[in-house]
């Protein structure tokens, strides 16, 4: 099997439980080597997506091929090149930490001869060498979730499928997991999903971003970095039609996104400007031609989530758009 | 086939060191020794009559049998399922690549050995009648054997029913609920046969009593019909269960 080839695949695809469609003709590709975060806010379809990777559910329409085997044809093969971390790291709370990883490893077809080898180096890379005898249950929520690694890492997976890793962790811990991630990133493929942002930064090097069951943007980290720390948020306070200023803006150069909301006999506009653009004198100037008074007009620092809910809301425009629809 | 010994200790393990476990046996053998002390107090006085002359037959064929796996079948396999579905460990499961079918198959050969192992130390209860006996008739032998292929069948279609409600359901009360209401209604069609003839008896409903082919197994008779009969509803029973898994990935 040639290395270049992609470690997944998904090809157009599409899941709905009843009417509703979690995922929405969803195609990307994962090369090998690669840490990706899986970024949308809660409920945009990551987790079905990851368990449609893992063969846990099925698509209702489309492909996905892990390790070049396709996931439904062959879900056992694909599984053997997963390691997953499922999303609140369930576990069995009666068995011991070593009785545990012993039975994962056995039950994931590692050698019988190689099983204790590699319980003592899952131990060691996750920090549990001290838990080895404790009984799960009466672990804490940061060792529960270094177990769940450690059984994701057992088999020696090509890929790694870490949903959520750091969900209920107090900071300290959020940090050790996102360093052994960091640090597991360079042995395995990874596809991190999560809703916050900065964990992406801080372990990423390309970013899919997911909402509602769509993808909305498939990019390096890097561009995102630089989206961020470019971006900015213009908010102006106008007397006028709302519709017509709303056109008049979204026509200023560097203006991405722009939304108006009535404050009583005002217009409140809120721009958000793409790098370096400082479109605050043209705006005046246009104000100013077309006879509509301003009287607030102010540059503000852009919140990460302002970069998200815009990607997300031009995902949601372009739907309406599609459809035909107005908002 | 590694998957499976994988698993079987695996859910031997949970069962034998579950709380609700020791409890089922606990609760069995006091059935069982009720059972048997009711038993000796006929034989005692000289009641053999009573027995319809069958003491296998008054030991595992009474209504202490079907009390005991009523409750036990149910209780065995309520968490099978349900328990990996509520805490998520289903899909730790399921990941892993294993497939439905050996899963399926782990769970029930450890119900059955659970159950199996519940019934060893009834074992004594004959041996105590044999040597009560030294120079009566002892206990038939060939009968006991029979009568114990008997509690074996039937408890192996009971945990198949046990295992289906555990697979269908999200809560072990619901699963266990739903396994005793099916078993209920099983015991109460093996009563027809003995109703006096009418509309409510139909010639072939012999063939589905429970009780009555207990009590033929434990008269000695060893018939082709029942013991199809178990093991047929056994396997489509387990082939329903692993495609009520299969079909979870749809859902």
């Amino acid at each position: 099997m040639p290395s270049a080839e992609p470690i997944v695949r998904a090809i157009h695809v599409t899941r709905r439980f009843g009417r509703a469609v979690a995922v929405d003709d969803l195609s990307f590709e994962i090369e090998r080597g690669d840490v990706v975060g899986f970024l949308g806010p809660n409920g945009a379809g990551k987790t079905t997506t990851i368990r449609i990777l893992c063969g846990f559910l099925a698509a209702s329409s489309g492909d996905v091929e892990v390790a070049g085997r396709r996931v439904h044809e062959e879900p056992l093969e694909a599984r053997r090149h997963i390691g997953y971390l499922p999303e609140r790291c369930p576990l069995y709370p009666e068995m011991r930490v070593d009785e545990f990883l012993r039975f994962r490893a056995a039950l994931k077809g590692v050698p019988a001869t190689r099983v204790r080898r590699r319980v003592d180096e899952v131990k060691e890379q996750c920090g549990l060498t001290e838990v080895g005898r404790r009984i799960i249950g009466q672990l804490s929520k940061g060792f529960c979730q270094r177990v769940g690694l450690a059984d994701a890492l057992i088999h020696e997976p090509e890929l790694l499928i870490l949903d959520e890793p750091t969900i209920g962790l107090d900071p300290a811990q959020i940090r050790q997991v996102r360093d052994l991630i960091r640090d597991l990133s360079t042995r395995h493929t990874i596809l991190l999903s999560t809703h916050i942002l900065s964990e992406v930064e801080a372990v990423c090097r390309r970013v899919l971003i997911l909402h509602q069951g769509r993808l909305v943007a498939a990019d390096t980290t890097e561009r995102l970095r630089q989206l961020r720390l470019g971006a900015q948020r213009i908010t102006a306070e106008l007397m006028g039609d709302a519709e017509g200023i709303r056109t008049v803006l979204s026509t200023l150069p560097g203006v991405s996104a722009v939304a108006v909301e009535p404050n009583g006999a005002w217009v409140r506009a809120s721009l958000l400007c793409e790098c370096d653009a400082d479109p605050r004198s043209e705006l005046a100037r246009r104000m100013a031609e077309r006879g509509w008074a301003l009287r607030e007009l102010r540059l503000e620092e852009t919140p990460l989530e302002d970069i998200f809910i815009a990607l997300t809301a031009a995902g949601e425009a372009r739907n309406h758009h599609g459809r035909g629809g107005t908002q | 086939m590694r998957a499976f010994g994988v698993l079987l200790r695996r859910e031997l393990a949970a069962l034998f060191l579950s709380p609700v476990a020791w409890a089922a046996l606990t609760f069995f053998l006091v059935v069982m020794g009720v059972s048997f002390w009711m038993l000796l107090d006929l034989l005692v006085r000289g009641a053999e009559a009573s027995t319809g002359g069958s003491v296998v037959g008054q030991l595992l064929g009474s209504i202490f049998f079907w009390l005991a796996l009523l409750i036990l079948a149910p209780v065995i396999t309520m968490r099978a399922f349900a328990e990996e579905y509520r805490s998520g460990t289903f899909e730790l499961l399921m990941t892993a690549p294993v497939s439905e079918g050996v899963v399926v198959l782990a769970k029930y050969a450890a119900a059955l050995l659970f159950y199996l192992a519940l019934w060893l130390p009834t074992l004594m209860y004959p041996a105590i009648l044999q040597g009560l006996q030294p120079y009566g008739a002892p206990t038939d032998l060939g009968a006991l054997a029979s009568g114990y292929l008997g509690v074996l069948l039937i408890g192996a279609a009971a945990l198949a029913v046990g295992l289906l409600a555990s697979a269908l359901s999200r809560h072990q009360v619901t699963a266990a609920l739903g396994s005793f209401a099916v078993l209920c209604v099983f015991f109460l069609v093996g009563f027809l046969p003995y109703l006096p003839d009418g509309e409510l008896r139909p010639g072939w409903i012999h063939y589905a009593s429970g009780v009555s082919h207990l009590l033929d197994f434990a008269r000695g008779v060893v018939d082709t019909r029942p013991i199809a009969f178990y093991l047929i509803n056994t396997v489509w029973l387990l082939w329903v269960t692993v495609k009520v898994l299969e079909g979870r990935r749809w859902k």
